[in-house]
């Protein structure tokens, strides 16, 4: 009797195979994928690098070239989101996308390089010319040139006018 | 590749020290929802038997002579399924002192005992849901196209800095009025200007 039941619940509820690889797949709405930085967007500020438990994002500069790299190993990546929600540029989303295999690791890679702004005292490159556009966008006028300078060379400026004013 | 794996992939389940949730995702491809098996992918007891490795985990110190064993007595030509971001590339332990991360480092070993670097198939996830090792999988037997591209971009040479003319004078003025040595000052009315 009871295995008669069981059968007729099978057969009523019909197939529950998927038709996986021959029919799409729908992916819940709160699924995290594949985070995918968006190119227009991203300044190159290294929030979401510092963020990322796993260093699935790597932030490398080529200072002869002036160029900072903002690299994403997907094959490292926890999907944890964490990148998404700390970007202050609204750059970088994790997608529904789940069909990450690949034959070879190369194409697990996502590389944004920016051009740096390079230091007008000591011609070094220190920042992406975009943080910079933005940085300037956002602090008062009288405060503005002070993004222009780099590090070193701001302290170096400090120092000596204050050398000089103790004179 | 494709043409060697037509016909049914026998599949060796090895954990190399992984957390259990890929290998949880690797059970639940079998289960009648996904179904691997009516791919003619079946889960198999010893490696002799297997054709492919479905490997989860970052590879343990402790485990890695048990790999390589299990790696050596699966008959040539194999595959080796790396499940999980563990398997890919470290994931979350990737610089942990007790795990190698990942098999490429796996196969660095391998080639210093002179043994063959298998076929490869990465599935990330952390862990991959069960459609996406049995993708991995397909696409190991070439039932499937790879989706998944290496994204490069790098923005142009042309790229400058746009500035007011008012914000170069300030800078200027403050460069002038700091007593730093008269050549950088030169430097900095090149460049700014
Ligand atoms: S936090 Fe956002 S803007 Fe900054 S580097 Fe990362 S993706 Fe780019
Ligand atoms: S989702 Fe998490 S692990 Fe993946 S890139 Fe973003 S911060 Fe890193
Ligand atoms: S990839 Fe994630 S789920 Fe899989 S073994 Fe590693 S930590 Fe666990």
């Amino acid at each position: 009797m009871n295995r008669l039941r069981i059968l007729l619940q099978n057969i009523k509820r019909g197939v529950v195979t998927e038709k996986y690889p021959l029919e799409p797949i729908r992916v819940p709405e709160s699924f995290r994928g594949k985070p995918v930085i968006d190119v227009d967007k991203c300044v190159g500020c290294g929030a979401c690098v510092n963020a990322c438990p796993p260093n699935a994002l790597t932030l490398e500069e080529d200072l002869k070239e002036g160029i900072r790299y903002i690299k994403l190993f997907v094959g490292r990546c926890i999907y944890c989101g964490r990148c998404e929600e700390v970007c202050p540029f609204d750059a970088i989303h994790l997608t529904k996308e789940f069909e990450l295999a690949t034959t070879s690791k190369d194409d697990l890679y996502q590389i944004v390089g920016l051009r740096m702004y390079k230091c007008p005292i000591c011609g070094k490159p220190y920042t992406t010319i975009r943080l910079v556009k933005r940085v300037i966008d956002k602090l008062p006028p009288e405060e503005r040139s002070l993004v222009l300078i780099c590090p070193d060379c701001r302290e170096k400026i400090t120092a000596a006018n204050r050398s000089f004013a103790r004179r | 590749m494709t043409s060697l794996y037509r016909k049914s992939l026998w599949v060796f389940h090895l954990n190399t020290g992984s957390c259990n949730g890929c290998d949880i995702e690797v059970l639940n491809a079998f289960t009648p929802a996904q179904d691997a098996e009516r791919f003619g992918v079946k889960l198999v007891g010893s490696p002799r038997h297997a054709d492919a490795i479905a490997l989860t985990g970052p590879i343990t110190r402790e485990a890695l002579p048990r790999v390589i064993r299990a790696l050596q007595a699966v008959p040539e030509p194999k595959i080796v399924v790396a499940i999980g971001s563990c398997a890919c590339g470290g994931g979350i332990w990737h610089d942990s002192y007790s795990v190698l991360g990942g098999v490429e480092k796996l196969y660095k070993i391998l080639k210093k005992k002179g043994i063959k670097k298998p076929i490869t198939v990465f599935v990330p996830g952390c862990p991959p849901k069960p459609e996406a090792i049995l993708y991995g999988i397909l696409l190991a037997r070439g039932m499937v196209k790879q989706k998944q591209k290496s994204r490069i971009y790098i923005e142009s040479e042309s790229t400058e800095l746009m500035i007011s003319k008012d914000l170069i004078e300030t800078v200027k003025e403050q460069v002038m009025s700091s007593k730093i040595s008269r050549k950088q000052v030169e430097q900095i009315a090149s460049i700014v200007r």
